[in-house]
C-alpha cells in the first residue's frame, strides 16, 4: 500500500517534470490583451451556455464552433435569444482562433488553431454533452 | 541594414538552393503540440475547469435556468 | 367530375340481395365498385366499396357491416353501422341514408381516433361536411412532408361545397385548437395555437374567386431565427386561373406596423412568386427591430443594437427574386451600445433595384461615436445593385468636420470592400481634448488621407492625421484597422511627433516642469482591443538651440515610473537645494512586445541594465539613469497615471 502511494507520488512529480519540460520547450503566445478579452467575454457566456450543452440543446462541431442542434428543449420564447447567444459565442471562437494565429506571426496558422481546439472542445465536453464527429451528432 | 545573421542565412539559404538545383521549399510547421496546450489552457479557463468543480456548478446552474 | 354515371344490376340470390354499382358519381365523390349486399329489410347487409374519390383524395377497401339495414322506395339506410378502412379508419359508428336515384344521402361518422363528422348530399348538387374536433395530428399522418412536423391540435369546422348551373360555391369556416408542431431539431415549431379560419370560393367557368380571413388568437411559434406570438390576422382574397393563384390583396395586421400589405401572383406547379408586391406602413422600429431585424441581421449583437423611429418598406418581387425596394425612414435612430456608436435621427429613402442604379437621400441629424458629437448631415449616395458610392459626405464634428470623398464600397460574400478618400477639415484641440476628458490643449487636428482601402475585415488609410499641438506636431501615418466591429479589433499605425513644447507638455499632464522640446517616434504601433501590444517608441530632445532645464518635481516623476526597482543619481544634500537643473539631453525609449516594455535611454550600458534618461549640463547639473529595463506595460501606463493624477507638492528631501 505505502509502496503504491509512493509510486503514484513519483509518477506525479515525473508527469509534472515532463508537463514543465513541455512548457518550456515551446508555447504559443496566448497572453495577449486580444486573447484575454475574448476569453473572458467567452467564460462569461459559458453560465449562460453550459446548462444548454447539458441539456442537448446545443452541441459542439466539428469545425470549432457550437450549434443549436436541438431548440425543442428550450422554451420557444427563449429559442431567438440562444440563437444570439450561438452567434456571439462562434463570433468570438473566430476571432479567437486568428487571434492566437496573429499573436504568434502567423496569420495562415488560423485554419490551424481552429482545428486543433475544435478537437480539444470536443474531447474535453462533459459527459452527457452532444459533439460532431464524421459520423454525426453523438452523446458524450 | 541587413544583419550579419540574415547575410549568413541567406548565404546559407542561397547555397542549399543551388545545391538542390532550385528545388527549395521553405516549411514553417505548425505548432501541433503547442497549440494542443494553448488550446486546453485557454479551455480551462473559459469551462472554469481549473477548480474541478465544474460538474457541481453547471448542474446548479441548471436548475436556475429552469 | 361532370359527367354522372349510375349503372346498377340487381341480382337474387339465396342469402337475399345483393346490389352492385358499377359506378357512382356525384360532383363532389365518385364511388367505384359499390356493393350493396341486403338481407332484406331490417336485417343485417353490408356495403363494399372498391375505391372512394372525393375531392383528388382515393380511399381503397372501404367496408361497411350494417345490423340493421333499410332499404325502402329506393333508399337504402343503416343505423349503427361499423365502418372500416384498413389503415386509416379503424372502428367507427356510423349512420347512414342513400338515395342512388337522386345521388343524395347523408352519413355521420365518430370515432375515437377521428371525432365525429357529418355529411349531406342533396340532390341538388349541395354539399355539406360538419367536422367536430378532427384531431390534426391523425390526418397529417398521411401527408408524408407535414407528417414530418409531427403536427397536433383539433379541427373542428363546417365545409359546404353548393352547385347552381354552372356556379360553384365552396364555404369553410372553422377553427383549429391546441394546435402544434415542431420540426426534429425544434427550429420550425409552434404551440397552443388557435386560429379561426374562414375561407369562401366561388367559380362560374375555371376561374375560382376567393376571400379568406384568418385569426390567430392563442399560442406561439419558432420559426428560425423569429418568434412570434399570436396577435395577428390575415385577411386576403384572389382568384384562381390557369394553374396560378392570385393573390389581389392581403392584409396582415402585425403589432408595431399601422398596415402591411400584400399582393402576388403564385405558380401552383412551382410554387414560384412570380410577381408579388410587400408595403409596410409606419412600422415602428423600437418593437420591429429587435424581433426581426437583429435575429436575421446581426443575432451576435442583438443584446447591444438599440433601434427608434418609424419605417416605410415596399418591395417587389419578380420570378421568386427580389427585384427592388424602397425604405423610409421617418426619424430613425440607430445605436451599438458595445462600441458607443449611434445615428439618428435619420430621415429619407433608401431606393434599392437589382439592376440599375438608384439614389439614397438620407438625412442625418446626429450621431456619437465614443464621446464624440457628431452633427447633422446629409447622406447623398447611389447605390448600384451590391454597391454603394457616394460623391461626398460631411460629417461636422466639433468645430471641424469628416468628408469622405468619392466613396466606392461594394459588398462581396463575406464582408465590403472599395476605396475612398478621408479628410479631417481642423478641429481645435481645445474643443477635442474638453470632449473627450483629456486635460486642456491648444492647437488643431487635420488629416488628409487621400486613399482609403477597405478590403473584407480591414480599413487601410494613406496619408497623414496631424495634430498641431504644443507648438510642434505630431502626424499619424500608415494607419489600419482590421476587424473595426468584429469582437478583437486591431489598428495599426506610425506616430511622429516633432519639436514638441515640453514646458506645455509637463503643464498639460501635471509632470513638473520642463523646458526644452522634444521629437517623439512611435513606430509599428499596434492596438489590439484599443490596447497597444507592440510599437517602438522612442522620445529625444529636438535638435536646435533652446532653454533646456528640469525641475526637482518632474526629475522624481520621471524616477516614480521606474518603479521601486529604479535608482536616481540624485545626488542628495546640495542638489535638493535647486528647484531646477540643467540638461543636455533627455533620450527615453520603449520597445513594447506583449505586455513588457523594454526601455532605454540616450545612452545604455547593457551589461548593468543602466540606461541615461536625462543627461545634465549646465549647473547644477545632473543625470537620471534608470536600472530596471524590463517593465511591465501595465504596471508602467497605472504609474504615468498615479504621477499624473497626484497633484501633490513635490516632496523634497
Amino acid at each position: 500500500m505505502k509502496l503504491m502511494i509512493m509510486l503514484r507520488q513519483v509518477f506525479v512529480m515525473v508527469a509534472l517534470a515532463l508537463s514543465a519540460f513541455a512548457f518550456a520547450q515551446g508555447n504559443l503566445e496566448i497572453n495577449t490583451p486580444a486573447i484575454s478579452a475574448l476569453q473572458k467575454s467567452m467564460q462569461q457566456r459559458h453560465a449562460q451556455l453550459a446548462p444548454l450543452y447539458a441539456s442537448g440543446a446545443l452541441g459542439l462541431t466539428a469545425d470549432g464552433n457550437v450549434a443549436l442542434r436541438d431548440a425543442s428543449g428550450v422554451p420557444m420564447a427563449q429559442r431567438g435569444q440562444v440563437n444570439a447567444l450561438v452567434a456571439a459565442e462562434n463570433a468570438d471562437r473566430a476571432a479567437l482562433y486568428r487571434e492566437i494565429a496573429r499573436a504568434n506571426g502567423h496569420p495562415e496558422w488560423e485554419a490551424e488553431v481552429r482545428n486543433t481546439f475544435a478537437q480539444r472542445w470536443v474531447e474535453r465536453a462533459q459527459p452527457g454533452w452532444w459533439v460532431q464527429g464524421a459520423g454525426g451528432w453523438t452523446v458524450r | 541594414m541587413m544583419s550579419m545573421n540574415a547575410r549568413l542565412v541567406l548565404g546559407t539559404a542561397t547555397a542549399l538552393a543551388i545545391a538542390t538545383a532550385g528545388c527549395v521549399t521553405i516549411n514553417i510547421y505548425f505548432p501541433a503540440a503547442a497549440a494542443e496546450k494553448a488550446a486546453d489552457r485557454i479551455i480551462d479557463e473559459v469551462w472554469q475547469l481549473r477548480e474541478g468543480q465544474a460538474g457541481p456548478a453547471e448542474a446548479k446552474t441548471e436548475e436556475e435556468a429552469k | 367530375m361532370l359527367g354522372i354515371a349510375c349503372t346498377a344490376s340487381l341480382a337474387a340470390g339465396a342469402g337475399g340481395l345483393m346490389l352492385e354499382f358499377g359506378r357512382l358519381a356525384h360532383p363532389a365523390v365518385v364511388l367505384d365498385g359499390l356493393s350493396v349486399r341486403l338481407g332484406g329489410t331490417g336485417l343485417p347487409g353490408a356495403i363494399r366499396v372498391g375505391r372512394l374519390t372525393a375531392a383528388g383524395h382515393v380511399i381503397d377497401d372501404l367496408s361497411f357491416a350494417c345490423p340493421k339495414l333499410g332499404i325502402s322506395g329506393g333508399i337504402v339506410s343503416c343505423k349503427d353501422a361499423r365502418l372500416v378502412i384498413p389503415g386509416v379508419i379503424d372502428d367507427a359508428r356510423v349512420d347512414l341514408t342513400v338515395n342512388p336515384e337522386t345521388r343524395s344521402g347523408s352519413i355521420t361518422a365518430q370515432s375515437a381516433h377521428w371525432g365525429r363528422f357529418e355529411a349531406r348530399l342533396s340532390p341538388d348538387g349541395t354539399a355539406e361536411v360538419r367536422l367536430h374536433e378532427l384531431p390534426i395530428g391523425a390526418l397529417a399522418k398521411h401527408f408524408p412532408v407535414i407528417g414530418d412536423f409531427g403536427p397536433g391540435g383539433f379541427f373542428s369546422g363546417r365545409l359546404s361545397y353548393h352547385r347552381h348551373e354552372s356556379e360553384q360555391v365552396i364555404a369553410l369556416e372553422g377553427a383549429v385548437a391546441a394546435g402544434r408542431f415542431s420540426s426534429a431539431d425544434g427550429l420550425q415549431a409552434a404551440e397552443h395555437l388557435q386560429l379561426s379560419i374562414n375561407l369562401g370560393a366561388r367559380s362560374s367557368g375555371p376561374a375560382w374567386a376567393w376571400h379568406t380571413r384568418m385569426d390567430w388568437t392563442a399560442g406561439e411559434a419558432y420559426l428560425h431565427p423569429l418568434y412570434f406570438t399570436a396577435g395577428p390576422s390575415l385577411s386576403a382574397r384572389g382568384r384562381v386561373e390557369s394553374g396560378r393563384v392570385f393573390l389581389e390583396h392581403a392584409a396582415l395586421t402585425l403589432e408595431g406596423v399601422e398596415a402591411l400589405e400584400l399582393s402576388a401572383e403564385i405558380d401552383i406547379e412551382t410554387a414560384q412568386i412570380a410577381r408579388g408586391v410587400i408595403t409596410v406602413e409606419r412600422g415602428d422600429l423600437a418593437q420591429l427591430g429587435p424581433r426581426f431585424i437583429t435575429p436575421v441581421f446581426a443575432p451576435a449583437h442583438a443584446e447591444s443594437i438599440r433601434f427608434a423611429g418609424l419605417f416605410n418598406f415596399k418591395a417587389l418581387i419578380a420570378e421568386g427574386a427580389l427585384e427592388a425596394f424602397e425604405l423610409s425612414l421617418e426619424q430613425a435612430g440607430f445605436s451599438l451600445t458595445d462600441s458607443a456608436l449611434s445615428f439618428g435621427p435619420v430621415s429619407g429613402v433608401v431606393p434599392w433595384r437589382a439592376a440599375g442604379e438608384t439614389r439614397v437621400a438620407l438625412q442625418v441629424d446626429g450621431g456619437r461615436w465614443q464621446k464624440l458629437e457628431l452633427g447633422p448631415f446629409a447622406l447623398d449616395a447611389l447605390l448600384d445593385g451590391p454597391r454603394f458610392r457616394a460623391h461626398e459626405i460631411s460629417i461636422p464634428i466639433l468645430d471641424g468636420r469628416l468628408l469622405l470623398s468619392d466613396l466606392d464600397l461594394g459588398r462581396q460574400g463575406t464582408g465590403w470592400s472599395g476605396r475612398g478618400g478621408v479628410v479631417i477639415e481642423p478641429i481645435s484641440m481645445k474643443v477635442l481634448t474638453e470632449a473627450v476628458g483629456l486635460p486642456p490643449m491648444s492647437g488643431v487636428l487635420s488629416a488628409s488621407m487621400p486613399s482609403l482601402n477597405v478590403r473584407p475585415g480591414e480599413i487601410a488609410l494613406e496619408g497623414a492625421l496631424v495634430i498641431s499641438v504644443f507648438d510642434g506636431y505630431l502626424q499619424v501615418t500608415g494607419l489600419q484597422v482590421l476587424e473595426p466591429f468584429g469582437s478583437a479589433p486591431h489598428l495599426f499605425g506610425d506616430i511622429e511627433a516633432r519639436n514638441l513644447d515640453l514646458f506645455q507638455l509637463t503643464e498639460t499632464f501635471s509632470f513638473g516642469s520642463m523646458t526644452g522640446f522634444i521629437d517623439a517616434d512611435v513606430l509599428g504601433l499596434e492596438l489590439a482591443h484599443w490596447t497597444p501590444v507592440r510599437f517602438d517608441a522612442a522620445l529625444r530632445s529636438s535638435a536646435g538651440d533652446y532653454r533646456r532645464r528640469i525641475s526637482q518635481r518632474a526629475v522624481e516623476n520621471i524616477g516614480a515610473l521606474g518603479g521601486p526597482g529604479a535608482a536616481l543619481a540624485i545626488q542628495r544634500g546640495f542638489l535638493s537645494f535647486f528647484d531646477s537643473f540643467g540638461y543636455r539631453t533627455i533620450g527615453l525609449s520603449c520597445k513594447l512586445r506583449g505586455d513588457v516594455c523594454v526601455m532605454g535611454g540616450i545612452v545604455v550600458k547593457p551589461d548593468e541594465g543602466a540606461f541615461t534618461i536625462v543627461q545634465g549640463g549646465g549647473v547644477p547639473a545632473l543625470n537620471v539613469i534608470g536600472y530596471n529595463r524590463r517593465v511591465d506595460w501595465v504596471e508602467l501606463v497605472d504609474r504615468i497615471k498615479r504621477v499624473v493624477e497626484s497633484n501633490a507638492a513635490p516632496v523634497i528631501e
